[in-house]
């Protein structure tokens, strides 16, 4: 039964590996999955307390169903939750409010023109208290991370409340809604740039060019400076082969030279190029250009061009910024929020 | 540790007769008759123009406010009583009067096919070759 059953059956070996659960959209969702599927999941063998459906990662959920159990703790209830598929104990940690003794002393003394504050937050906290208590037969919705302790899976509630439902609204809506949940997502396999990263298994050739580039440049971010004809020693007596990577290096430089990822702050005899992005002194010459301007009275409605920006941070920055680079900078600037584009070509920094 | 009761699986009331003893369902129904000394009540539904009747032990639910002609969700355990036949002993009993009956026997059909279709993907999966 087991076996017919499951779906999130999986062979421990099989696990993505951690490095890219964060890549799968669902692993930052409160999934919405059958009790069933919640109680069958496979545990991850990496990290504990992370589990799989169908190779989706999946930590936190959200159920909704009838209470069919309840206790009751100081500081804690237990709500065993039925939602046609499974039960699951949820645990939901009652709040300060619920916790606080009511002192009858305190309200009605003062009364502000008929709106009394002290009496309006205890109507409060009693609805407050309502929702979040909950007998046999009520229908609950609850929220939070998945735990597995002596045996037993369970929900820590970050959230849980009450829901009326009188007339079955709420559970008809969630019936027809999860099933469409699974076919559309969690049904299907997780795949990256739709190369797949399990099979064939994940490797650096799966990645589009444009990211690779940005990959290898990145670790070493700051300054790179070509090294004519002598790559390494002992390859020396192979000129043809330097040449040939002299050139092809040349060329590389070259396209992302075009693209904007890196400049040549200064032409010189040195070549040293610069990866646009990673240079600190220009995003803040570009920023600064375009925060000094938007207050001139000429740019403050509409906002900077980029071509009135490039002649500005040429002149002040580096004679050698390409269009493309800048555009590069902008768009990081504005990712950042440090700018604000008012149409494809102008931008304004307050 | 807790103990926590069997998941309640949704039934249309036409089917709750061809049970086993000791399943855990919840159906629906219009109440139609309450006998408080006996705790027993009868749901009814329209299928097929067939009227079917669904007997309910309501022991554990009292006291109840029964409003016959109402809509009432059931959930709990199936008996095999001598002369009635199949009971649900309810563990829960809910008037939901206003609820739109066709969309919920849609939902519940909509829930079986996606598990019926989950399943047979699986059995495809574990036997590639097989039927074709």
């Amino acid at each position: 039964n087991a076996v017919s059953d499951g779906a999130a059956a999986m062979d421990p070996a099989e696990e993505p590996p951690s490095i890219l659960w964060g890549l799968d959209p669902v692993f930052s969702a409160f999934a919405r999955l059958f009790v069933r599927d919640i109680l069958q999941m496979t545990e991850s063998i990496q990290i504990p307390g992370i589990y799989f459906y169908n190779f989706h990662p999946i930590y936190k959920v959200d159920v909704l169903g009838t209470v069919v159990y309840k206790r009751e703790r100081d500081d804690f209830f237990c709500y065993g939750v039925d939602d046609g598929t499974g039960v699951i104990n949820c645990l939901c940690w009652k709040s300060k409010l619920l916790k606080e003794e009511e002192d009858p002393n305190k309200c009605g003394d003062a009364d502000f023109g008929g709106f009394n504050p002290v009496a309006e937050l205890r109507k409060l906290r009693e609805a407050q208290q309502r929702r979040c208590r909950l007998d046999i037969g009520e229908l609950i919705r609850v929220r939070g991370p998945v735990k597995t302790s002596r045996q037993q899976r369970e929900i820590m509630a970050s959230t849980f409340y009450k829901v009326d439902d009188p007339v079955m609204a709420v559970q008809i809506a969630w019936m027809m809604e999860v099933p469409q949940l699974y076919r559309q997502f969690y049904d299907k396999r997780f795949e990256l740039n739709a190369a797949g990263y399990r099979n064939p298994p994940f490797n650096a050739d799966n990645l589009p060019v444009r990211s690779l580039n940005k990959i290898h440049l990145k670790p070493k971010p700051t300054d790179y400076k070509e090294k004519q004809n002598s790559s390494v020693e002992g390859e020396a007596e192979r000129p043809f082969c330097n040449a040939r990577l002299s050139q092809l290096l040349k060329e590389v430089l070259q396209v992302l030279q075009n693209e904007g990822v890196v400049y040549r702050k200064v032409k010189s005899q040195d070549e040293v190029y610069t990866v646009t992005t990673q240079d600190k002194d220009l995003l803040i010459a570009v920023k600064d250009v375009i925060r000094e301007d938007s207050k001139r009275e000429k740019y403050a409605e509409k906002g900077c061009h980029v071509l009135h920006i490039l002649s500005a941070v040429r002149q002040r920055y580096s004679l050698n910024l390409s269009k493309a680079a800048l555009e590069l900078v902008l768009k990081t600037l504005e990712c950042d929020s440090d700018i604000v584009s008012t149409s494809d070509s102008h931008y304004v920094a307050f | 540790m807790s103990m926590l009761p069997p998941a309640a699986v949704f039934r249309l009331p036409w089917e709750v007769n061809s049970l086993k003893e000791g399943e855990s369902v919840r159906t629906f129904g219009r109440l139609v008759c309450y006998q408080p000394d006996e705790s027993r009540a009868t749901l009814s539904a329209q299928h097929a123009s067939k009227e079917h009747l669904v007997f309910v032990h309501t022991q554990f639910v009292e006291p109840f406010n029964p409003i016959i002609g109402a809509q009432y969700l059931v959930l709990g355990e199936t008996e095999n009583s001598e002369g009635v036949g199949v009971t649900v002993r309810a563990r829960v009993l809910n008037c939901v009067d206003g609820v739109n009956i066709a969309l919920l026997q849609r939902a519940v059909t909509e829930q079986r096919s996606f598990f019926a279709e989950r399943e047979s993907k699986q059995v495809e999966a574990t036997h590639p070759g097989d039927g074709t």
